[in-house]
Order: C-alpha cells, then structure tokens, then sequence
C-alpha cells in the first residue's frame, strides 16, 4: 500500500508537469463554429464588437475570449502560441472585427462570435500591405472610424479621433496590457501605415 | 536490501498508473477554466471630439459615436441621446436630440448647434446623455454632465500662422545632451523589452524638475533614473510600468500613471503614498497642475484633476472638477484643438475668457500635439508633421504678433513611449526624449528668451 501511495504521488506529479497539459487551458471554453455570412458591416457595429473585447486579454496568435471583463489567464510569455491564453492578438483582433474569412481571396462578410477562436490568415506586417481580398491601403489623413495603422509588428484600429490630433485605438496591444482602447500616436508614426477594409455599409 | 514482492510491484505499478491519470483528468478539468460567457453584459460607451474653438459664423455639428453590446445579429445598436446646450457658461440648458445618420465614419449620431448658440458673445456650453435603447443603459459625456460640460469658446481677432509644407530633413540639432544611458539592468542603464517580432519599449516618459534635475521614467526595469547635480541616482518603484507616463513636482515627489489607468503618487524616495483608477476608460496624459496630477482623459477630453492638497480625489470627484483648459505655467490656460487634417486651432484664456488667439494652418498633414506650454508671454507648441512615410516635429513659438519662432526636430524614436511624453518645456529650454538602438537620451533645446 505505501508503495502504491509513494507511486500515485509521482504518477501525479509527472502529470503536472507535462508541459502540454500545462498550457491546454482557455482555448478548452472555445469552439470552431461557422461564421454567419452577413450582408451588412457597420463601422459603429465594429465598435461594439471590439469594445467588448476590452479587459479580455492578450493572446499571441489567439482569438477566442469571452465576455466576463477579466483575462483569465493574464501574464504568459510572450510571442508563444501555446499558452492558449484568453484574448486574441492584434491582428487576430482585427481580422475577426473586420469580419474577415480565413480564404484571403474572400472579401465577404464573416461574423465570428467572440468564443469562436480564430486568428485568420494574416499578420500585422500582411495587414500594413494591404494583403486579401477584403483588405487595402489607405493614405493615414484618411483614416476614419475602425480604419486601422499597421507597422511590421503591429495593428490597432481607429475607435475615434482626437482634440489633441491622435487617435483613440482599439486594440490587442500586449501581454501585460491587454485589449483596450488607448490613446496613440501610430496617425502620424512613420513606422506605421493605413489600412482599411473594403464593404462598410455605414 | 530485500527484493520487492510481486504484489508490492503491482501495487506501485498501479499506483503509477493511477497518478498520471488522475493528473491528467485533474488537469483537463482545471484546463477547462472558468465557465464560459458568450454574452455581453450591458455596457455602453462613447466617442465625441468637442469642438472648443469655433470661428464667427461657421456651422458647428457635434458628432457622437454611441458603443453598445454587440448584437447577435451584427448590426450596431439602438442608440439615441440628447444634447444639454446652453449659451455661455451658466444657466439653464436647453435640450436638442440627436438624430440618426446613415455613415458612421466620424459618429454616427450628431446635432447642428443652433446659430444663435453657435455664435454666442460667450461661446456655449454642453454636455451629452446617450442611450442604448435596448438595452437602457446610458452614459454621460463628458462624464461630470451638467457639473462639468464640455466648453466651446468663440476663436475671435486670432492670427493668422500658415506654415506652409513642410520641409523633411532640415532640422535643429540639440544645444546640449543632458542624460544618457545604453539598454541594460544596471544601475546606470535603461531597460530595453521586446523583440523584432513584438517591437521594442523602453523608457516611457520624463519629466524636469526646475532645478534641471531630469527623471527618466524606466518603465522595464521599474524604476525613475534621476540625473540631478552631476550623479545618478536610481529610485526603485517596485514593479514594471511600462507606457505609464511620469509627472515630477518641483520637490522631487512624482506620480506614475500606468497603462491600465492607475495614477501612483511616490515621495522624492520612491516610498508609494496612494494609489487612485482615473475617472475615464482612457487617458492621454499625466501633468502637473497648480493643485496636483491632473490627466487629459477620454471620451471626456477634458483635463481631470487626481487628486487636492495631497489627497487622491474619486472618480466622480475627478469627473465633477473637469475642464477643457490646460492649465499653463503662466497661470492662463490654453484651449486647443486639431482641426481636419492640416489645421490648429490654440487660444489663451483666463477665467474662460479668451485674450489672444492663433489658426495655424500647413500644407502638411499635423499629427498629434505633443506640448503646449508657456514661455513667458508666448506659447511653445510641439506637434507632429507627417505624411504616410515620413515624419518630424514642428516647434512653434507663438507670440501677440503670430509666429515668433519656428523649427524641427527629427523624431528618432525607436522604442514606444507614452503618448505624449516625448516634450517637456522648462523656463527657456525644450527638453525631448530619444531612443536609438545604442541608448537613450534626453536633449535641450535653447529657445530664445522673451523680452
């Protein structure tokens, strides 16, 4: 019996340590539901959805939160995918605001719900491009209302602009500092480019 | 050593066994985590850019983005609202709803400011309350309401400033380098985070002191680096912060405002003294005023005072004692407002009341105002030029007769800071921060002194 005892503790105790189980955690609450095809894609309706992101943290190549205001698991190292943490990433945020496909020759319109977890097919570098169908370049003076700037390593999206001449950012900004809306100065940054998404409605 | 028995084997063996799937059942249930929540509760949020400064007779249309829960079937929300309007600065207001429009580019729910408000001696004040109205929640902007309205003061007799296009590459080199620190942990270095594929942040904010003491804000390493009668010294605050901004007082004790709203007030040690959230979702920037911290905030955009005599102040408090003026080291204030994409609009008040005012005007897109501060009787105004590939400051002096002075200065600024924390302007010196791959520093510039 103490040798079973002995044995049951270690047997636990590999288990805990296996590095997969470790990090198989939030993305166990998402799923890979179809998107709803919609006809219509408000700027202001994107404001809803990526507003309702904040506080839900930041995931490296993540897209799947919920809505419950806290990030669930907050603090993972950073730029590793298999944390399988709460939140999506910057572009992973952006790609499911703009209700994109996951084929980039698709510029329709996607609804992804926020358990749904899916980063779609492009990174911020992409995204500055003006890679896929749905996606392209936009003069940065231009931009309005959920337009985006993108540097090689990052993409917010325009939730208002400013009196003082930046911008209010939407955006999945960070491990340590989450989804929110800040205020930036990535208008004016030359690292950064505009970017919009073809087929607003309104 | 006495051999195990066959059972005393099976029972370890089975034992073994047992642990890992246990553990293994254990984990996937604690993997699961916390009970999924596919619907939004209510929230409701907002985006308004004020308009603070309006010419005689132009038409003023004040937009509102209203931001709801997001709805299964994708469309934006059932929004609606009021405006409470009034001329000048008191009295009753008057009520005028907001209508629906079909482009939500720039808010989709606006109203056009009656002319006989619009071109009010005094100028107009007001203040929003928009709904969800399927939800029912509502939200005030700004968030102090009737307490603390937003302000739009008439830009009368203002000077003319045209800037032209901006010329690229024809910049001021600095008077002198008054810090300097390569990237590192050690006490005399800077921290530098993040890799080619995340981007890089490093020191985040400065600030002066009078005496020409400069504190650098050393969000990774979490502490302020003071260079201050020839030596360094290291104050450390305990944990990162990194794109908080720093406000230093004149006796050494400094606040920290940190990425996610909470404003942390330090003696000239570092020993912590409170700790308050600030009113609004978003901030812009942390300076000190004549009674303490005081923060630009956001939907508001009006600047909140943080804290009275040493005393943090609510979030209602801080709502209720909002204004739109900055407060100036000449003891004026200053309004200020981008107008489109090449124009600013600045004017100095005192007690409300406008006494001189300027309409800058380039053919190069401005970015954000980084600073506008007193020099004596002139305003110091650092804001950005660009284009989609290119960007630099443009430094204005701005005096009764229209431009006293002007420069640029590049940008460099290889890790990200705090938004507006790249400027400090002490007595007759401009002071920027800098980073490059090498190191970080801090320069002067040398401006001109008022006669």
């Amino acid at each position: 019996m103490r040798r079973f005892i002995v044995m049951l503790g270690i047997g636990l105790a590999l288990s805990a340590t296996t590095g997969a189980q470790a990090y198989h955690r939030f993305w166990a609450n998402c799923n890979d539901d179809a998107p709803t095809f919609m006809t219509t894609m408000t700027r202001d309706a994107a404001q809803d959805y990526a507003n309702a992101a904040r506080y839900e943290g930041y995931q490296w190549g993540g897209g799947c939160w919920n809505y419950d205001d806290a990030d669930s698991y907050p603090n993972d190292p950073p730029e590793v995918t298999s944390t399988h943490g709460e939140g999506g990433d910057c572009s992973g945020l952006t790609f499911k605001t703009w209700r994109e496909s996951t084929d980039t020759w698709r510029d329709g319109r996607y609804y992804w719900r926020a358990l749904r977890n899916v980063h779609g097919p492009y990174t911020a570098a992409s995204f500055r491009a003006g890679n896929g169908a749905p996606n392209h370049t936009v003069a940065k003076s231009t931009a309005g209302v959920m337009d985006a700037f993108a540097s090689n390593t990052h993409i917010g999206m325009v939730f208002m602009r400013s009196l003082y001449g930046g911008d209010q950012i939407v955006e999945a900004k960070c491990e340590a500092c989450g989804t929110n809306i800040f205020y930036r100065t990535y208008r004016s940054d030359s690292s950064y480019g505009g970017v919009g998404r073809w087929g607003w409605t309104g | 050593m006495r051999r195990p028995g066959i059972r005393s084997l099976v029972g370890g063996a089975a034992g073994l066994t047992a642990g890992v799937i246990g553990g293994v059942a254990l984990t996937s249930v604690s993997a699961a985590g916390p009970t999924p929540v596919s619907r939004a509760p209510a929230l409701i949020d907002a985006a308004h850019v004020p308009r603070v400064l309006t010419l005689p007779g132009e038409p003023v249309r004040l937009r509102y983005a209203i931001v709801c829960t997001p709805r299964d079937d994708g469309l934006p929300c059932d929004g609606s609202g009021t405006v409470y309007i009034r001329a000048g600065r008191s009295g009753p207001y008057r009520a005028l709803p907001l209508s629906r429009g079909d482009d939500s580019k720039e808010g989709r729910y606006f109203v056009d400011v009656p002319a006989p408000l619009a071109n009010s001696a005094d100028g107009f004040s007001y203040y929003a309350v928009l709904r969800d109205d399927h939800s029912g929640a509502s939200i005030s902007v700004p968030a102090g309401g009737a307490d603390a309205p937003q302000v739009s003061v008439p830009l009368r007799d203002a000077r003319s400033v045209s800037l032209g296009r901006h010329v690229f590459g024809a910049v001021r080199n600095p008077d002198a380098n008054v810090a300097e620190a390569s990237w590192g942990s050690g006490p005399q270095d800077l921290g530098l985070a993040g890799s080619r594929g995340l981007g890089f942040s490093g020191p985040s904010s400065f600030d002066v002191e009078p005496n020409g003491a400069v504190d650098v804000l050393d969000s990774v390493n979490g502490r302020v680096s003071r260079w201050a009668h020839g030596r360094r010294e290291v104050i450390p605050l305990g944990a990162p912060a990194e794109l908080a901004d720093l406000a230093v007082d004149s006796d050494g004790s400094f606040d920290v405002l940190d990425a996610a709203g909470t404003l942390r007030s330090y003696d000239s040690q570092g020993k912590p003294k409170w700790a308050q959230k600030v009113a609004d979702r978003t901030w812009v920037k942390l300076e000190h005023g004549r009674s303490g911290p005081v923060v630009l905030q956001q939907p508001s955009e009006q600047w909140m005072p943080a804290a009275e005599n040493g005393a943090p102040l609510s979030r209602a408090e801080q709502a209720r004692a909002a204004h739109a003026e900055k407060q100036l080291a000449n003891g004026h204030e200053v309004l200020l407002e981008r107008v489109g994409d090449t124009g600013l609009r600045l004017a100095e008040v005192r007690g409300g009341t406008p006494l001189r005012g300027w309409q800058i005007t380039s053919e190069t897109s401005l970015g954000e105002v980084q600073l506008a501060e007193s020099q004596g009787n002139r305003i110091v105004v650092v804001a950005r030029a660009y284009t989609d590939d290119r960007d630099e400051f443009e430094v204005l002096v701005l005096g009764s007769g229209g431009l006293a002075a002007r420069f640029a200065v590049v940008s460099d600024s290889w890790t990200e800071t705090a938004p507006l924390a790249r400027f400090r302007l002490v007595r007759n010196a401009l002071y920027r921060l800098r980073t490059t791959p090498a190191a970080t520093f801090v320069d002067r510039f040398d401006l001109e002194v008022p006669q």
